[in-house]
């Protein structure tokens, strides 16, 4: 779906508006359908907590996709992520808190103080680049976390904030397997939202202004306001994702939007890929799942239980090097590797691209 | 393509879903094991496990052993919730324990709620709830305790006194310590105290004097602080490097003891609940001896809290037979009362509306300076909780 | 009076960590987030060396400093070597990914307890009087050290012969190489050179006041010092410390201590409006990124 190159098949695009068609040939229909079954039966066979892993992948989802137009995309580095998840989050858990709002009032209401955020996050963007803004956006991170951190203790919401299970009528939100689909409908939703941007005029525009300013400059593009509108964006589906964690967990509180999880997020786009919403996605389940493997395989070593204190240590150390060996090795990132792969088989049984024609 | 991501995935998760002993009593711990706040948690559990360990060498309990699951959620919430959900749900615990910061109850009292599986909370700060009336559900062994500690302190503060308490606080920037820090403030002004200054310092703090100072220009000559251990003993440090000699009272932590020791101040006083290993009781030496042959890293007089939430578990269990569930387990909790042979000031004894304890006793020790040792300086004083 | 003495104590810490900030970006423009993880490391370091050299103090100390400088070393030569000429952004999340790495590994080695290398090296943490405030001895050698720190880098950065070619790598890498400097050996020196002031920095603290993995939040929080004076000067840290050390200890006394943990970003942000570039940085600098 995200690379926008002639397939190797034969398929060849034989007008503009083949090249803007989200699904384009018959073997991305059968997988793209085998692959939506294969997720709908999923929740009638997995365990309970496996469905919590897969419930916490879309949550990721959404996140990483969003940070993905913004850094991946429109070139904006963002290292503030936490914080606008938290302002998503406490958005819901404050409405809820204060005004007993339902959860139909609260998520569009995470998705607008997201996208207010976003403009003040964005601001910096006009006058600042690469590392500059990472620091404003990092530097605003801590200015949320502090605001919902007050906001708790004042309330004396000490051990966070609770939100009730949301209800339509007599449906209750509490089954795990009704928030898969939920959380599925939300981070597929996220996707179609992106992709669609990407293939229209705004998602271009962000090309444009990642690859040179200037010259987008010179081609037309308010360069301003497309960055501030990538940043609007990318926040207010992020906090739309803060505000979905705080139902699904049934709590917010501050200590769960640490710097660390926006360095999870920044991870899963260099493991995934840059450039990739596919990579996104490949990067959420890979940095969701990498401490829960982790965990497993120690479970498996002689003596499990001895080394239980020392897990978080293994999965702090095992997650810097995983994204140390991505950053040197792979700045391509999963995405890579599954080109890579596919390329292998592509052009089998030659090693090398064969001169003039074919794939890129 | 994205379908080969999620096979993955599902794969992975499937295997993580390892089978435990049916033949066992499942029990599932979730603690900060590691990462910041693991200090005042990591020894406890590590108590805990040894306990466990030395109840399966010598048969277990109703002759089944005790499946003792320890997950590790660095303080984080959202681990936690995870931990919670895997405990519940595939490890089938019949009772969750909890070892965590105050951040991570949200998420599991949830999980215990919905499934009815009880909870204890050992060796983390007890919560509101399992005060009489007390949630059916939630229970606690752990030594410290919002809003009766300060009274014992402040307590002891009144007593020991003999000229007009100006009374310093401090308090660590969380939202537990902070609220007790205001609790004590406003009690302090019942019992004729002068509150001078309150200071809330925000953890990752490299200077503690800016602070310091603001406690001794306001003229206290007491200071309380309830708060994790670093702040409690870095104001002090803070505050006798300006030359102030006041005197200063604090929780005492699992640290209390080595750190008494190390500072070697006769004019600080530490208020705790459990006996310090100084003196010397027969199941200190029990503890010792089993922490050594286990080889534990851990300081053995920081086990204390994890040894009594282990003889809590096991009293438990035993009075629930065999095969137990959730249920018959919570029904004995409700109704429990263990020996602590001396390792608090008297036994441990929860009813059906207090899941803390019936009596909270408090006792006091410094460090004397002519003896070279931890004195006492008030003995077991019982609270009444209502 | 004490007050002065407190934001002096606290502007020593922020410059002697800011320093190592812009050591290495004014040599590869590359902003070394796991400087407080490495501040850390060479922290715990101490804390092994006073066990192995037990009576040495001093021995302790110097081999604890001796080892850091060689962590930096070794952090440049296996690690962001091969970031060399890749985007800044890259090298930037290598470190990142280093810190966390870090994090894990001195748990994993000494456990996440609070520890005291001021009592391991069996030293008293004396209380001096000064000018009618106080301060503790080892305040009083933070603030000696930045001092020393900061002549010494001035004096090796303007007339050594390495120090010149440091500056060299800095203003034009390119030019600099074709010169015959051997940036491989220049970038790691810095490396060498800003680890060991980490180390510096994170030692005296934890004599100061103990050790544990919030450390790694002290460093960061002294890198608003750097990026306020101007990330590739040197005066500018020292200045950009003062200022960020006074906010906060006024904002203790005079506000809400609460506010003292989000005002140096607050700073921070108001001179990335204002002016991004820093007090003393080079405008020109921040095109490059």
């Amino acid at each position: 779906m995200s690379n926008r190159e002639p397939r190797a098949s034969g398929y060849f695009r034989s007008s503009y508006d083949q090249g803007l068609r989200l699904v384009e040939t018959r073997t991305q229909w059968t997988s793209l359908i085998l692959f939506l079954a294969v997720l709908g039966i999923f929740p009638f066979v997995a365990s309970s907590f496996q469905l919590d892993l897969a419930n916490q992948v879309f949550l990721a989802c959404i996140g990483s996709v969003a940070l993905m137009l913004l850094t991946g995309y429109a070139g904006q580095v963002s290292l503030g992520h936490a914080g606008l998840i938290a302002a998503g989050a406490f958005t819901a858990g404050i409405l809820f808190k204060e005004f007993g709002a339902k959860f139909w009032v609260t998520i569009p209401a995470a998705a607008v103080i997201g996208a207010l955020i976003g403009l003040i996050f964005g601001l910096p963007s006009l006058r600042l680049r690469g590392l500059y803004l990472a620091v404003s956006t990092l530097a605003l991170h801590f200015v949320v976390v502090y605001l919902g951190g007050e906001y708790e203790t004042k309330r004396g919401f000490s051990t966070g904030i609770v939100i009730d299970v949301p209800r339509i009528g007599d449906f209750v939100l509490r089954d795990r397997k009704i928030w898969y689909f939920v959380l599925f409908a939300f981070a597929a939703a996220a996707l179609l939202i992106s992709l669609n941007l990407l293939r229209s005029r705004t998602g271009r525009a962000w090309a444009a202004i990642r690859s040179h300013e200037t010259i987008a400059e010179a081609l037309g593009i308010g360069v301003p306001a497309q960055k501030l509108l990538a940043f609007v964006i990318s926040s207010s589906m992020t906090a739309v994702a803060g505000a979905l964690f705080g139902y699904y967990r049934g709590f917010v509180s501050v200590e769960a939007f640490s710097l660390f999880l926006s360095i999870q997020y920044v991870a899963m786009i260099i493991i995934g890929g840059m450039g990739s919403i596919l990579g996104a996605i490949l990067g959420a389940v890979f940095v969701t799942l990498l401490p829960y493997a982790i965990e497993y395989a120690v479970g498996l070593l002689p003596n499990a239980r001895s080394y239980a204190g020392m897990l978080a240590a293994f999965n702090y150390a095992a997650f810097g090097i995983v994204m140390i060996l991505f950053l040197v090795f792979e700045p391509q990132g999963l995405v890579g590797v599954w080109r890579r792969v596919q390329n292998y088989f592509l052009l089998w049984p030659f090693k090398q691209k064969p001169l003039g024609g074919g794939r890129k | 393509m994205l379908n080969r991501s999620l096979l993955a995935a599902a794969a992975l998760a499937g295997l993580t879903g390892a089978a435990f002993a049916q033949d066992a009593y499942n029990v599932g711990l979730t603690g900060a094991l590691t990462g910041p706040a693991a200090g005042t948690y990591a020894p406890a559990v590590d108590g805990l496990r040894i306990y466990i360990d030395k109840v399966n060498a010598a048969g277990g309990v109703n002759g089944k052993k005790i499946n003792l699951i320890l997950l590790d959620d660095s303080a984080q919430p959202a681990k936690a919730a995870a931990n919670a959900t895997r405990l519940v749900t595939d490890d089938k615990v019949v009772l969750l324990l909890n070892a965590s910061l105050s951040s991570t109850y949200a998420p599991i009292m949830a999980e215990s709620q919905k499934a009815n599986v009880p909870l204890i909370f050992a060796s983390s700060v007890c919560p509101k709830t399992v005060y009489p009336p007390a949630n059916a559900l939630q229970f606690c062994t752990t030594a410290f305790a919002a809003n009766y500690d300060s009274r014992a302190v402040l307590d002891f503060v009144k007593a020991t006194a003999k000229e007009p308490v100006k009374l310093g606080l401090s308090a660590m920037a969380i939202p537990i310590s902070r609220g007790e820090i205001d609790y004590a403030e406003e009690l302090s002004k019942t019992l004729g105290m002068t509150p001078v200054s309150k200071q809330i310092i925000p953890p990752p703090t490299p200077d503690y004097t800016p602070f310091a100072t603001l406690i001794k220009d306001a003229g206290a000559n007491w200071v309380y602080s309830w708060a994790p251990w670093v702040t409690q003993v870095r104001t002090l440090e803070g505050l006798r490097r300006l030359g102030w000699t006041g005197d200063y009272v604090a929780w005492a932590h699992l640290e209390a003891e080595n750190e008494l020791a190390r500072l070697k101040d006769g004019k600080f006083f530490v208020v705790g609940a459990n006996a310090l290993f100084q003196e010397d009781l027969p199941i200190q030496k029990e503890i010792a001896a089993a922490a050594k042959a286990a080889g534990s890293q851990y300081p053995v007089n920081q086990m204390t809290e994890g040894w009594i939430a282990g003889m809590v578990i096991e009293a438990a269990l035993k009075a629930s037979g065999w095969p137990a569930n959730a249920e018959k387990i919570t029904a004995s909790l409700s109704n429990l009362k263990v020996d602590l042979k001396g390792l608090r000031g008297g036994e441990l004894q929860w009813t059906k509306d207090n899941h803390f304890r019936t009596k909270q006793y408090y006792r006091v020790y410094r460090w004397d300076e002519a003896k070279a040792a931890i004195v006492r300086v008030q003995d077991w004083k019982a609270f009444d909780v209502k | 009076m004490q007050l002065a003495i407190n934001i002096a104590v606290l502007a020593a810490i922020y410059a002697l960590i800011a320093c190592g900030y812009v050591l290495i970006y004014r040599v590869s423009r590359v902003l070394n987030l796991a400087h407080g993880e490495l501040m850390m490391l060479s922290s715990y370091l101490l804390l092994t060396t006073a066990s192995l050299f037990s009576g040495n103090p001093l021995i302790a100390l110097g081999v604890a400093v001796g080892l850091s400088l060689c962590v930096g070393v070794l952090v440049y030569l296996f690690l962001m070597r091969r970031m060399t000429g890749e985007m800044v952004l890259a090298a930037v999340l290598t470190t990142v990914a280093l810190g966390v790495l870090l994090r894990g590994l001195v748990v994993l080695i000494w456990s996440a307890q609070q520890q005291n290398p001021a009592q391991a090296l069996g030293w008293v943490n004396y209380s001096l009087p000064v000018f009618g405030g106080r301060i503790s001895a080892a305040g009083a050698g933070l603030i000696m050290t930045t001092a020393l720190v900061y002549v010494g880098l001035f004096l090796f950065l303007r007339f050594t012969r390495y120090g010149i070619r440091m500056r060299a790598a800095g203003q034009n890498p390119l030019l600099a190489a074709q010169r015959g400097i051997s940036l491989h050996v220049i970038y790691a020196l810095a490396w060498g050179l800003s680890t060991l002031t980490g180390a510096l920095a994170g030692i005296l603290i934890s004599l100061d006041s103990g050790l544990d993995s919030t450390m790694v939040l002290i460093g960061l929080k002294a890198f608003p010092a750097a990026l306020v004076g101007g990330l590739d000067s040197l005066a500018g840290a020292l200045i950009g410390a003062l200022i960020i050390a006074a906010a906060e200890v006024l904002m203790i006394y005079y506000v809400d201590a609460l506010l003292s943990d989000v005002v140096p970003f607050l700073v921070l942000i108001l001179m990335l409006i204002v002016r991004p570039w820093g007090l003393f940085g080079t405008r020109e600098e921040l095109d490059r990124v």
